[in-house]
This record gives structure tokens, C-alpha cells and sequence, in this order.
């Protein structure tokens, strides 16, 4: 039997899947404007990030009139609200994109200096938690999700050691400080990037499974 | 009410109910605890036996010819269905609000002193007459009709008349009050209407409402019964019904998958 609202719910999924393309490929675009100290890439960054913003207030507003013309309830409900949940990360990734474009830039502007082998792990990983995240949406598989959560941590110690490593670049070439600063400014936004697919992730557990994990481990001291 | 009262007691305990009409059974060991001063609603698809649990409530049942009940329907823990209980006092603690608006064909007035004069509730007319003002006033329609007292119940809206059935039911001072689907006849704003009139009178009452109306459902009750082929597949608080029920065949209800 066909519901007047699958056809609703399977659009705004639709535009979600292709705003987390979208976010993906910003997030990558960003990064390469760091390593490729290319300042064309980082612009378009900008550019990019309006159409994220467009898709956000697409699926706010198809949220919106979902929930008044077909008061979905259980896993239509859930769904839903994962669907609005998740376009809001994916819309702050968007912003955490532009702010890495940003440090692109201005690393573009000054002396190269290496970057840290971590910082690249960090961003790698980053990326693939947040694809990782998205598949688990788009293939509705739990399992997937749970994985993502499992693999935060690794995200939280690489930043430490850039932030770490960084700062002890500061001490010893203090005329490299501006560049190193931007390294821990990259660091701290991908890792940012990871927290929002972590809560992608648990959207998915969310609609899947009725189990919402949001806050778990801190909750549970 | 202090903390350590236990609120929401059990007020009517089912247990193994199974009704049956002639060959035909209805219902089948369905067990459910209807708590006090709450709104309990009963939702499932036609047929699935929820208006025949309702009525079982009330021995509505009784006047149905080869209909026959079993288990035990214990209200303040005194089975219903005992045959030396007196089934007009079971009714006055009891009462029951039908679909179709239902006044007899008398003065507003006298479709709420009804139940009360017939009970003896009343001790003289003033104080059967305060019995009237104050039901209909619990109702929400007394500002509307003070000035139509004596005119036809029938004269009333729709929403008017069902108010004015659910003031009839109360004008006796029930312990539980059954709603067999109250607003299907009922517009919007009717609707609404019965449904903050519900979540009043659950203050002084217990309440058990049929509805086919999901969001009804949602919006009115504390705890939900969803009824399927004469059972009872889930019940539990209404929040969890509607957002996370643990049954597949609830799911697909209340969605709107099942067939």
C-alpha cells in the first residue's frame, strides 16, 4: 500500500543524501586548498557553502510541512526528525569548511611550512567518519552508525598530538607561529567535523532502533 | 497530593477477558489496568474489538442477546460481572458517551437532571437544579445555553449536544466515564473543544476513550491500548505509543501501513 507520505519522506531524504555529497565535497575541496596551497580552491569554498545553506532551508521547510500535513508518528516521526537533525550538522560542517578554507587562504599568503603527517591522519580520518556517517543514512544501517561512534576517539587523540606538536613549533621557530596557529585552528574544525558525524551516526541508531545515544557516555559519568 | 502517594492506582483491572457473540468470539483473554485519573485510549482497526472491551465495562453487553463474557473486570476490586451487583448503581459509577450525540427529546434542562432525580441523588429540586447548572458548567456549556435551559436538548449543535451528553454522564458523579469514538460526528473546532474537556475532567474522573482519530489518541490519553484481532498487541504510555512502540503491528498501525 502506497502512503501519501513515503513519496514526502523519500524527497527529503533525497535532498539530504545530496547535501551530505555536497558537505563531503566541500570538506575535501577545503583541505586540498590547505595542502595544495591554493587560494582558487578556498574561494569557491565560499561559494559552495551557499548552496549547503540552500538545501538547509529546503529541508526546513519540507520538515516543516511534513509535520503539519501528516502528523507522522513512530519511525515516520523519527525519521523526520533525524532527517532535520542531520541537515543541521551537515549544515555546520559546511560553516567548519569554510572556516579550514579560511586558514587555506591565509597559509597560502605566507612562507610554506610542512605540514604534519598527523594533521593529514587527522583530516583522513575526519573525512571518513563523516562519509562512513552519511553511508549508514543513505543504507539505513545501524551497524554502520554504531562503528562511526567507536571510532571518535582516535579523532580526539590525533588533534591532541597536531595541537601538541604545533605548539612545539611555536617554541622552536617562533617566525612559523601564524602558520603552526592555523594548524591547530584546522585541527580543532575537523575535529568538529568528526563530532557532527558522530551525531549523524547516532540519528541513524536514533531512527533504526528508537535508542537515542546522544550524550551516553558523558550521562552516564 | 503528596510524593510518596502512589498516584494513578489502579482504578478497573481486566483480566483474561474473552466475550464472545453466540459462535463468534470478540475478544481474547485481553488483560489491561486502567489507571485513575488518567485518559486511557483504545486504538486498533474496526473490528478489533475495542468498542466490545468498552462496553464490557459497563455490562453494556448484557443487553446483546447470545453474547457471554469471561474473566474478570474488577472495579476498586470488585468484579463487575457479579451478578448480585446491582447493574443501574454499576452504570451510575460507570457512564458512557456514544458517538452520535444522543439527548432525549426533553429540555436541556431536564437531559442532565435525568440521571440524578432517577438515582435519587438529588434531595430537592433546588439542589437537583445545582446538580444541572454545575454538570453543565463542567461540560464547558453552560455560558453557551443559560439562557436555553428549557429549550430541546436536540436544538443544540452538534458539539453542543455531545457536551451536553458528556454533562448528563457526569450530572451523576461516575467514577470512570466511557467514550465510544466521542468527536467522529464532531468538526474541527468540536472537536477540539471535547478534547480540552477530556483533559479536565480527568482531574475528577477516569476515562477510557475509542478513538479511530491517531492523533486524538495522542493528544487526549496518558496510556494507549492498541486492540488487534480481539487482543491486545501493545499498551503502554501514550509518548512511547506514538514515538518508539515495540510492536511491529503497532507500528504499522498507527503509521498507517496495515491494511
Amino acid at each position: 500500500m502506497n502512503r501519501i507520505v513515503d513519496p514526502v519522506l523519500e524527497d527529503l531524504r533525497h535532498r539530504l543524501i545530496k547535501m551530505g555529497a555536497l558537505a563531503e565535497a566541500i570538506l575535501d575541496k577545503s583541505l586540498r586548498s590547505v595542502w595544495e596551497r591554493e587560494p582558487a580552491l578556498a574561494r569557491e569554498v565560499r561559494i559552495d557553502d551557499l548552496e549547503i545553506d540552500r538545501f538547509d532551508l529546503e529541508i526546513d521547510e519540507g520538515v516543516l510541512r511534513v509535520l503539519a500535513t501528516q502528523a507522522p508518528v513512530a519511525d515516520d516521526l523519527r525519521n523526520v526528525i533525524a532527517i532535520k537533525m542531520i541537515a543541521t550538522d551537515l549544515e555546520r560542517v559546511g560553516d567548519l569548511a569554510r572556516n579550514i578554507a579560511k586558514s587555506g587562504l591565509r597559509l597560502a599568503s605566507r612562507d610554506p611550512v610542512d605540514v604534519s603527517p598527523k594533521l593529514r591522519e587527522l583530516a583522513g580520518e575526519a573525512q571518513r567518519l563523516l562519509r562512513h556517517a552519511l553511508d549508514s543514512f543513505s543504507d539505513r544501517d545501524a551497524e554502520k552508525a554504531e562503528r562511526v561512534l567507536s571510532e571518535d576517539d582516535q579523532v580526539d587523540e590525533d588533534q591532541d598530538v597536531v595541537i601538541r606538536e604545533a605548539i612545539e613549533e611555536i617554541s622552536a621557530r617562533p617566525e612559523a607561529s601564524s602558520q603552526e596557529v592555523d594548524f591547530i585552528l584546522i585541527a580543532k574544525n575537523l575535529e568538529r567535523v568528526a563530532d557532527h558525524a558522530t551525531n549523524i551516526a547516532e540519528d541513524v541508531i536514533l531512527v533504526a532502533q528508537g535508542r537515542n545515544l546522544k550524550h551516553a557516555e558523558k550521562l552516564a559519568g | 497530593m503528596t510524593a510518596v502517594e502512589p498516584t494513578n492506582a489502579t482504578k478497573v483491572r481486566v483480566g483474561d477477558l474473552s466475550v464472545f457473540y453466540g459462535e463468534k468470539q470478540a475478544l481474547f483473554g485481553v488483560d489491561l489496568d486502567v489507571p485513575a485519573n488518567q485518559v486511557t485510549a483504545l486504538i486498533g482497526p474496526s473490528g478489533c474489538g475495542k468498542s466490545t472491551f468498552l462496553r464490557c465495562v459497563n455490562r453494556m453487553n448484557d443487553v446483546i442477546d447470545g453474547c457471554r463474557v469471561t474473566g474478570s473486570i474488577l472495579l476498586d476490586g470488585v468484579d463487575v460481572n457479579d451478578r448480585t451487583l446491582d447493574v443501574v448503581q454499576l452504570r451510575a459509577r460507570v457512564g458512557m458517551v456514544f458517538q452520535k450525540p444522543n439527548p432525549f427529546p426533553k429540555s436541556v434542562w431536564e437531559n442532565v437532571a435525568y440521571g440524578p432525580r432517577i438515582h435519587g441523588i438529588a434531595s430537592s429540586h433546588a439542589e437537583l437544579d445545582r446538580i444541572v447548572i454545575s454538570s453543565l458548567d463542567r461540560a464547558g456549556l453552560l455560558k453557551e445555553v443559560q439562557d436555553r435551559l428549557h429549550e430541546p436538548g436536540t436544538s443544540l449543535s452538534g458539539g453542543q449536544q455531545q457536551r451536553l451528553c458528556i454533562a448528563r454522564a457526569i450530572a451523576v458523579s461516575p467514577e470512570v466515564i466511557l467514550m465510544d469514538e466521542p468527536c467522529s460526528a464532531l468538526d474541527p473546532i468540536a472537536t477540539a473543544t471535547i478534547e480540552g474537556l477530556i483533559d479536565e475532567l480527568r482531574e475528577k474522573f477516569t476515562i477510557v476513550i475509542v478513538t479511530h482519530n491517531m492523533q486524538q489518541a495522542a493528544r487526549v490519553s496518558q496510556r494507549t491500548a492498541f486492540f488487534h484481532l480481539g487482543e491486545i498487541v501493545e499498551e503502554g504510555e501514550t509518548g512511547k505509543i506514538f514515538t518508539n512502540p515495540t510492536d511491529q503491528r503497532t507500528q504499522d498501525y498507527i503509521t498507517g501501513r496495515f491494511g
